[in-house]
């Protein structure tokens, strides 16, 4: 009982110690957030990671494999299947407004089947919004009015079309439409709340530039340049085509957001040349006629060749984070392509070649090395914080040294050695939990405004560690989990006992004479 | 003398020798100490300083090992009720000291960061688990303010020992010492570090608790001090010499 009396006095009436248990709560509270932070980073990572590209994918690049319609009608007929949706994934140019080229991911997607299949409505940026973000203080995001406007550019971005208004009759005009990623051309200026567009001018002939208008859902258009192939795989000339942008998207992944252009499928199997195709003989082009004249004759039809896609993404019914959910899928899907290679031996490329991949293989190098380095993080600042042990271990040492009279006295009072270690024990325990939970109040409170206080830093210090271009997010995530929490506060604490057990043996193994003598 | 100084002997100290080791140099403090102290008795051990006193209470007390026994020096024992205390384990030494006896030094050596009243409950405390602490804190307080009364500071229950004069410290030490009903009181110089009237209130209180029948031992270097006693022991350089 004595033990608790004294280190209640201890800790009330001495500086030392609470410098130690303010040494415990920093670290504690520096590996909390570090690890929140990283630990959010990553879920966000895979949330946005896994957002546009489904849970299992069937992916056969460039060339791309046919009768992907009968694929996706076996797909979904299957009971763990919940949707599925086919897409081309390729490379290009896209020309912007403002006379600049940038190279770009161009996916091919068929609006109402990806929508079903990813996350590609709620990532569409232009919608109504009713209620400003809080911190837009002067309603300044202009999706706060004109509705109806914003409506229309919802609903084409989910088609990718622009409805235009015909020029006779009433009825919109739907015109094959691209969805840009938006941080794609530029134009939107990220603000507190999310984006809203810049000002951007255009290059003009004679030198000079003029402004444009920026929101490029409302009327502007670009040129997207893909480079189509054969079957064989050789590139056949560029084609170029100008599009309307139907609408803007946000998915949260930096690279994804400067970087993707989406394309209504249709409109780039034309321009990939991958749409469905009549096979005609070449040699039978001229022929002679009875009358020894050449005509053109028509075509042999030799066959048809089949639309293809690139990728065909797979939804599961249950929606799981488990790494084995989507395996369980993915085995599932390579079942059924197996039978579709069988069935169509010779025309699909075979199940032995098809890559099917996960989610989670799909940015695989992106999550690994986000874990390896939240990792080496951890280690690294939990190392750091080893300092915070010695800080125990040197204070205890000295506080130990100055209390070696009471030492003694206990003891002449009858105190046993388990006594006397067992209080700078429990006094070492007692500055690690107050350490531990001063230093968990910090890292709250850091990591739920971590975002504030890193806008406050920029803008008070022009101090911005965050880096959006660099980190993915344009946000700073965090994930404040309750059991990494409970591991580092258990260390704080088990960390202040290990620091303080070698002072408290020494006390312990004092002579009682010895102690009652030191002055 | 009082009637229950003819009782048996609480302690016999037969032979004690205690050699301090200073590198090389062996300094024998006690050379072959015998003492008696019976039930009720009032010893003063009295001897200049330096003669081995404070060594010699360090070890009826268990706060210190005496010398082994040697062939050369004979066998050595400090009895405690019978029980040869020089064999004691740690934890019977505790216990020892806990229960059975009561401490009280020249320099007080009361703890400054607890109160007056937490100096005296505290020694209670080391006698009892947490549980029997907890259930009787109470009657344990009520205890130790009972002896603080006695001992002249009732009114000072929440004060620092720093707030306190050298006496007043003292009589704090004093029911510290008490606070476990000890069986032997062992004191040294516990007016040393007191002027002349202060330690004579001091006495006053020793000589109060031994007609209560406490056991007790007083070392001192003072033969005013010693007069008070039932019978004084002198010690003359590690030894005891007759009176
Ligand atoms: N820990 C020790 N190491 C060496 N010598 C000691 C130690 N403690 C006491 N002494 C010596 O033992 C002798 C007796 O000391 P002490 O018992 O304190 O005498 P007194 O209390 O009679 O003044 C002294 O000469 C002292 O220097
Ligand atoms: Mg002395």
């Amino acid at each position: 009982m004595y033990q608790f009396l004294l280190t209640h006095r201890y800790l009330t009436s001495k500086v030392m110690p609470l410098l130690a248990a303010l040494a415990v709560a920093l670290c504690t509270a520096m590996v909390i957030i570090v690890w929140s932070v990283m630990g959010g980073f990553l879920v966000m990572l895979i949330n946005s990671g896994r957002t546009l590209v489904g849970d299992v994918t069937i992916s056969w690049p460039i060339t791309g494999f046919a009768h992907y319609e009968e694929l996706i009608k076996r797909l979904e007929a299957d009971p763990d299947v919940a949707a599925a949706t086919p897409t081309i994934e390729t490379y290009g140019l896209i020309g912007l407004p403002d006379g600049r080229t940038e190279t770009v991911q161009i996916k091919g997607v068929d609006g109402p089947s990806y929508t079903k299949v990813t996350g590609f409505a709620d990532t569409l940026y232009w919608k109504p919004i009713d209620t400003p973000h809080p911190k837009d203080k002067y309603k300044d995001d202009p999706r706060l009015q004109n509705h109806k406007l914003w409506e229309f550019c919802f609903e084409g971005g989910k088609n990718l079309v622009r409805y235009e208004k015909p020029e006779r009759g009433n009825v919109a005009v739907e015109r094959p439409a691209v969805v840009l990623g938006v941080s794609v051309s530029g134009f939107n200026i990220r603000e507190q709340w999310g984006f809203y567009p810049g000002q951007a001018r255009a290059r003009q002939p004679d030198g000079t530039t003029k402004p444009v208008n920026t929101i490029l859902p409302v009327d502007g258009s670009v040129t997207i340049n893909v480079l189509p192939m054969d079957t064989k795989g050789r590139a056949v000339d560029m084609v170029a085509r100008t599009f309307p942008v139907a609408n803007e998207f946000h998915s949260g992944l930096y690279e994804i957001d400067h970087k993707t252009v989406f394309v209504q499928l249709d409109a780039l199997q034309n321009m990939l040349k991958m749409n469905r195709a009549t096979r005609v003989a070449t040699d039978s082009v001229v022929t002679t006629n009875a009358k020894g004249e050449e005509t053109f004759a028509t075509p042999t039809v030799l066959g048809e060749d089949p639309a293809r896609v690139t990728n065909v993404l797979v939804r599961g019914k249950t929606q799981s984070f488990e790494s084995k959910a989507a395996d369980a899928l993915a085995d599932k899907v390579a079942g059924i392509y197996r039978q579709f290679a069988k069935d169509f031996e010779g025309q699909v490329p075979s199940s032995t070649s098809i890559r099917i991949l996960t989610w989670e293989d799909q940015n695989r190098t992106m999550i690994n090395a986000v874990r390896k380095e939240t990792a080496l993080v951890l280690f690294i600042f939990s190392f750091v914080s080893m300092t915070a042990v010695f800080l125990v271990l040197a204070i205890f040492w000295a506080m130990v040294s100055e209390k070696t009279k009471d030492i003694g006295i206990l003891r002449a009072i009858g105190a046993s050695r388990k006594g006397v270690a067992g209080t700078w024990l429990l006094y070492g325990a007692a500055i690690g939990l107050l350490g531990a939970v001063v230093g968990f109040a910090i890292a709250y409170g850091v990591v739920t405004n971590i975002n504030a206080i890193h806008e406050w830093l920029g803008e008070k210090l022009g101090l911005y560690i965050w880096d959006p271009k660099i980190y993915y997010f344009s946000r700073i995530p965090s994930d404040l989990n309750a059991t990494h929490v409970t591991i580092v506060l258990a260390g704080g604490v088990l960390a202040s006992c290990v620091g303080a057990l070698w002072p408290a043996l020494r006390a312990a193994r004092m002579s009682p004479v010895r102690a009652l003598r030191f002055e | 003398m009082t009637a229950a100084a003819n009782n048996s002997a609480v302690l016999r100290a037969t032979n004690v020798r205690k050699t301090y080791q200073l590198g090389r140099l062996r300094v024998p403090v006690l050379r072959g100490v015998n003492i008696d102290v019976r039930r009720g008795e009032f010893v003063a051990i009295l001897g200049a300083s330096g003669s081995g006193k404070s060594t010699l209470l360090h070890l009826l007390g268990g706060l210190d090992a005496a010398d082994k026994a040697t062939t050369d020096t004979g066998p050595a024992s400090i009895e405690f009720e019978g029980s040869d205390l020089i064999r004691f384990s740690t934890g019977r030494l505790d216990e020892y000291r806990r229960r059975r006896v009561g401490f009280v030094f020249q320099f007080y050596h009361l703890l400054p960061e607890l109160t007056v009243l937490q100096n005296v409950t505290i020694a209670a405390m080391t006698a009892m688990g947490k549980l029997e602490y907890w259930s009787k804190r109470g009657e344990v307080r009520a205890h130790a303010s009972a002896l603080l009364e006695r001992v002249g500071l009732g009114h000072r229950l929440q004060h620092r020992p720093a707030e306190l004069s050298g006496g007043e410290r003292q009589r704090v030490a004093i029911a510290r010492a008490l606070v476990n009903k000890p069986d032997l009181l062992l004191a040294d110089e516990p007016t040393g570090n007191l002027d002349r009237v202060t330690g004579a209130s001091i006495l006053d209180l020793f000589t109060d608790l031994h007609k209560g029948g406490q056991t007790m031992v007083v070392v001192t270097h003072d033969e005013a001090t010693a007069a008070r006693a039932d019978r004084v022991v002198r010690l003359v350089d590690g030894s005891v010499v007759a009176a």
